[in-house]
């Protein structure tokens, strides 16, 4: 008897104490953004009074107190001698505060060394266009271009006295390497890029690059190409860096200019067998800005990698960088940012719910609404709803895929009419969105399921013993739609779907399949229906899923023919419109054609795009200022180095 | 003896040429390849890539060649220069990614297995003891409940709990003022502070195991004839339980030595992604769906090998102390 007396108290002893230390392992409080602005600081009378004017009318610049005391030349000898007034958002949209220096801001990624947020905070084109609207063109890391009459030709100015982030000069030097020594190096550039053909035009003739002094060069086309300026903009997220590389750091790396057993010394080291692999590694391009490599490597961007861990990446403020506010102040506001690398998406949500992240753009998402708001209750975060720069949910019928009676059908316009008279626009936006989203004025957004079978029965669709239409021809038909889940909203908006259109007696599944494979599959022209978001809101962005609804014709188009199949007539004219974006001025384009693409989607409907004007949810700290509601989440996002710590 | 090991030793080298090759192949089974995943990431954020970056991208990476050639370079450069290759995602030598987190890993590992012990070994014997007791019901109960529910459930519940209660992510092994700092007596503190989720997390379930497999050793043993005759020659209950049948009980820990030496490395990846933890699980899961195959590929065999040898060691150790087993294997 006492044996077992005390072997229970010993049990339960051990099972209280682990139970306990468990337990308490948590209850010391921390707060992860306690640190985010200096309270002390110092700031200058006149670096507040000013929040408009021109850069001219700047007497003084100012600098971060964390470059103070850095042994570093003057902030005025570090910045250009005409610095960029910030401008990335237009006043309209934002009113601009100038703003205090200090702080870290904290941002969450589940991706190793990628953080999305950070990096479209950090992207500086060669141009500019605030709001990313597409309407006006300023410069950016270049002060100014002047387009000729006949758009061919471009004129471009560098800001004098530009340094790169390690205090080196910005050159001719460094645009003739980019352009000379790299892209038209066949060993380095494998196909020459489209966009910098004449006319956008795969096919085009490349352009010629001429430097005129040391602070001009020029740029020039044998067609008109009024949408090259777009192109260095902020399509596709380019950066400055594909015309514009630091020739002092990599030409050490360069067969051209290294010295041979320095070169082969150097290849030894980097591990790899050929010059074109190291160039290759050490030239850090803009997608890879984010990367641990990109540490030590000469940038124009705001802040820089500094450290880089298993768990997290630090950026920490570019000394050097070019842009400026109204009353002097070099920018960026806030010092470092804090990039925390977690293993999952759900992971980021917990840190995104319980304030650990200050800004979050990209893995918020509308359906998660209500978890952020109870979230924001007792945290420091609020939740703002923008615009989103993409209609998140697009459905596409392949109309190339290999099969004869499904051609025939899903190529019917009369079929693809009546799924989309059986889209509930209004039951997804009031499910799936919260009702934050109107039914698109892109397609026509009629719910009318008795129009859409009568449309069907016309076709000959007829109904078989199982309730499921056939094909016209008698045979059966069934397809399935393949999506990836790389958005909360796709799974439920889909399920609404199907069944909607099983309804209408088309025998369609539902398939989840993983992201990569999602894109081998559609690449090979092997989905039938699929579903992914799409750019149709920026007129510059020319995305009409072009790639998806027609697989085989698109490949055609972008190899002159070599593969994929002819595309029809009314798909020829949708291309040559698209080009058309580029070729004539951006004025035209962004009104004229592009109501022109959008009034010859609304005919064919070659897409579904059922939803338009949908928000997007961004988490930022309360103590964020300049931070609006008004115009993209994205373009709130870009304009990054503005945003600043409030006391 | 010595025979014997050394003829188990040579068994090993084919055996791991052909793990290797498995590995390989089955890693390269999906379609696409690393850069697939990556491009397709960049897309998704709606940057452009150029098929010129792509062309490069390929060649940096080397998987421009053939499956075959990427694999002679893997084990020539592991058999020779001890370089197991890059990671993709890393961009540091794998032996790098793997042994950064490795200590972190065992660690979370061991104190798991002392808690497994310290818990279901004197329960086991309890329940075996006061088999039918109440207690014995209960913790049969709670047993079951813990072999049943998985792992990374009960960690989404506890962060749940304590998300909903206090507004803490409880996500990580230190507090943020420590993370990347030099190890210090406040780092420390503040993971011992910590690191017991984790460890009763993954503890749970072989508690839970080990407490019916202690049990019912037990229950064997003590319905033998020598265990009757030492019960009826006078020696006291404690000493009878402690000196006899509880060290046979206790054997099945010496023969799953061999599994135990891998899961020092591997960690439980998905308890571990729940709960955010700097260790090897989650890198390996994510090597496998980026198809960073370097990192995966090394990371499985190293895995393997542990394996292989763990096995051997129990083999040994079983030998050494069962005679039946090393005659048998003499005599063949």
């Amino acid at each position: 008897m006492r044996m077992r007396k005390n072997m229970l108290l010993i049990l339960t002893l051990i099972i209280i104490v682990s139970l306990s230390l468990a337990g308490c392992g948590y209850s010391t409080k921390s707060n992860a953004s306690a640190g985010n602005s200096y309270p002390n600081q110092k700031v200058h009378k006149a670096q507040t009074s000013i929040t408009n004017g021109e850069v001219s009318e700047i007497k003084k610049y100012y600098q971060s107190p964390m470059l103070e005391n850095k042994d570093l030349p003057s902030v005025e000898k570090r910045l250009p001698k005409v610095p960029k007034l910030t401008n990335e958002m237009p006043e309209d949209e934002l009113d601009y505060h100038i703003g205090r220096y200090g702080g870290t801001m904290n941002t969450v990624t589940s991706v190793v060394d990628w953080d999305a947020d950070v990096f479209v905070m950090n992207n500086e084109p060669l141009i500019n266009t605030p709001g990313i609207i597409g309407e006006k063109f300023t410069g950016n890391v270049l002060e100014g271009y002047e387009e000729s009459p006949d758009h061919k030709t471009f004129t471009f100015h560098l800001r004098d006295g530009l340094k790169w982030s390690d205090g080196y000069p910005v050159t001719m030097k460094d645009f003739e390497f980019a352009i000379n020594d790299v892209i038209f190096n066949n060993e380095l550039t494998a196909s020459f890029p489209a966009w910098l053909r004449s006319g956008n035009d795969p096919q085009g003739k490349p352009m010629t690059f001429k430097v005129v002094d040391p602070l001009t060069f020029k740029i020039a086309f044998d067609k008109p190409y009024p949408g090259f300026l777009i192109q260095l903009s902020v399509k596709g997220w380019r950066g400055y860096n594909d015309l514009l590389k630091p020739y002092h750091y990599l030409k050490k790396y360069h067969k051209k200019y290294a010295d041979q057993e320095q070169l082969k010394a150097e290849m030894k080291k980097a591990g790899v067998t050929d010059w074109v692999q190291l160039f290759n590694k050490k030239d850090i391009i803009n997608t890879e800005l984010t990367h641990r490599d990109a540490q030590g490597f000469p940038v124009l961007n705001p802040w820089m990698v500094s450290k880089s861990t298993d768990t997290y990446t630090e950026y920490t403020r570019n000394p050097y960088y070019f842009k400026v506010d109204a009353a002097g102040n070099q920018l960026p506001y806030i010092d470092k940012i804090h990039s925390t690398y977690v293993q999952d998406m759900e992971m980021v949500n917990l840190d995104m719910v319980s304030g650990k992240a200050d800004f979050a753009r990209e893995s918020a998402a509308l359906s998660k609404m209500a978890m952020y708001k109870k979230g924001s209750k007792n945290s420091n975060f609020k939740v703002i709803l923008a615009k989103m720069h993409l209609v998140p949910t697009t459905f596409y019928l392949n109309l190339t895929y290999k099969d004869p009676v499904w051609r025939k059908v899903a190529g019917n316009e009369k079929f693809r009419k009546a799924l989309s008279l059986a889209i509930p626009r209004q039951e997804i936006i009031d499910t799936v969105y919260y009702g934050l989203a109107d039914p698109s004025t892109l397609i026509k957004s009629d719910y009318d399921p008795k129009e859409a079978n009568k449309l069907l029965d016309e076709m000959g669709m007829k109904k078989g013993k199982d309730g499921m239409r056939r094909a016209p021809d008698g045979s059966k038909f069934s397809f399935t739609f393949q999506i990836q889940p790389a958005s909360p909203d796709f799974v439920p908006m889909t399920e609404i779907i199907v069944q909607e259109w099983r309804n209408l007696g088309i025998d369609v599944t539902m398939k989840q399949i993983d992201g990569a494979l999602w894109s081998q599959r559609n690449a090979a022209n092997s989905l039938q229906c699929s579903m992914m978001w799409i750019d149709v809101n920026r007129w510059y962005e020319g995305s009409w899923g072009q790639d998806k609804f027609g697989v085989l014709w698109n490949k055609w188009d972008t190899t002159d023919g070599k593969e994929g199949e002819k595309p029809p007539k009314d798909v020829q004219h949708l291309y040559d419109l698209v080009n058309k974006l580029y070729q004539v001025p951006p004025e035209e384009a962004r009104t004229e054609v592009y109501q022109q693409i959008k009034d010859e989607v609304n005919k064919h409907n070659w897409f579904f795009s059922p939803i338009e004007n949908v928000q997007q949810p961004v988490i930022v700290n309360k103590k964020l200022g300049n931070v609006t509601g008004k115009g993209y989440a994205i373009a709130l996002n870009f304009s990054g180095e503005q945003l600043y710590y409030k006391k | 003896m010595l025979n014997y090991i050394g003829h188990r030793l040579l068994q090993l080298i084919p055996l791991l040429i052909a793990i290797s090759i498995i590995i390989f192949v089955i890693i390269q089974l999906p379609p696409g390849n690393y850069l697939t995943t990556y491009i397709q990431q960049l897309e998704l954020s709606g940057t452009a890539v150029n098929q010129s970056e792509v062309l490069n991208l390929q060649h940096q990476y080397g998987l421009d060649q053939p499956v075959y050639v990427q694999y002679f370079i893997w084990m020539k450069n592991i058999l020779f220069h001890w370089d197991f290759g890059n990671s993709f995602q890393w961009q540091e030598p794998v032996t790098k990614v793997i042994g950064d987190r490795i200590g972190l890993t065992m660690l979370i590992a061991i104190f798991s297995l002392i808690f497994t012990w310290v818990i279901a070994i004197p329960i086991g014997i309890y329940s075996a003891v006061r088999q039918y007791s109440i207690f014995d019901y209960i913790f049969t109960f709670i047993g079951y409940i813990g072999l049943a529910v998985p792992n990374f459930l009960i960690a989404l519940v506890i962060v749940f709990y304590v998300f909903d209660h206090t507004g803490l992510a409880i996500s990580g092994l230190f507090a943020p003022e420590y993370v990347g700092q030099p190890w210090s007596w406040g780092k420390i503190v503040s993971m011992l502070e910590r690191i017991w989720v984790p460890v009763v997390i993954v503890g749970t379930a072989g508690t839970a195991g080990l407490i019916r497999t202690t049990r019912a050793m037990l229950l064997d043993e003590l319905g033998k004839q020598y265990v009757i005759t030492a019960r009826a020659k006078g020696v006291a209950e404690k000493k009878l339980l402690f000196k006899y049948p509880i060290r046979l009980a206790i054997n099945p820990l010496v023969s799953t030595i061999g599994w135990t030496l891998p899961a020092l490395i591997s960690g439980s990846a998905i308890v571990e992604i729940v709960l955010n933890l700097p260790t090897t699980g989650p890198v390996l899961l994510n090597a496998l769906m980026n198809q960073d195959m370097y990192l995966a590929g090394s990371f499985l065999l190293i895995l393997s090998v542990l394996t292989v040898i763990g096995t051997l060691i129990s083999d040994i150790l079983l030998a050494w102390i069962d005679p039946r087993i090393r005659f048998g294997g003499m005599e063949e």
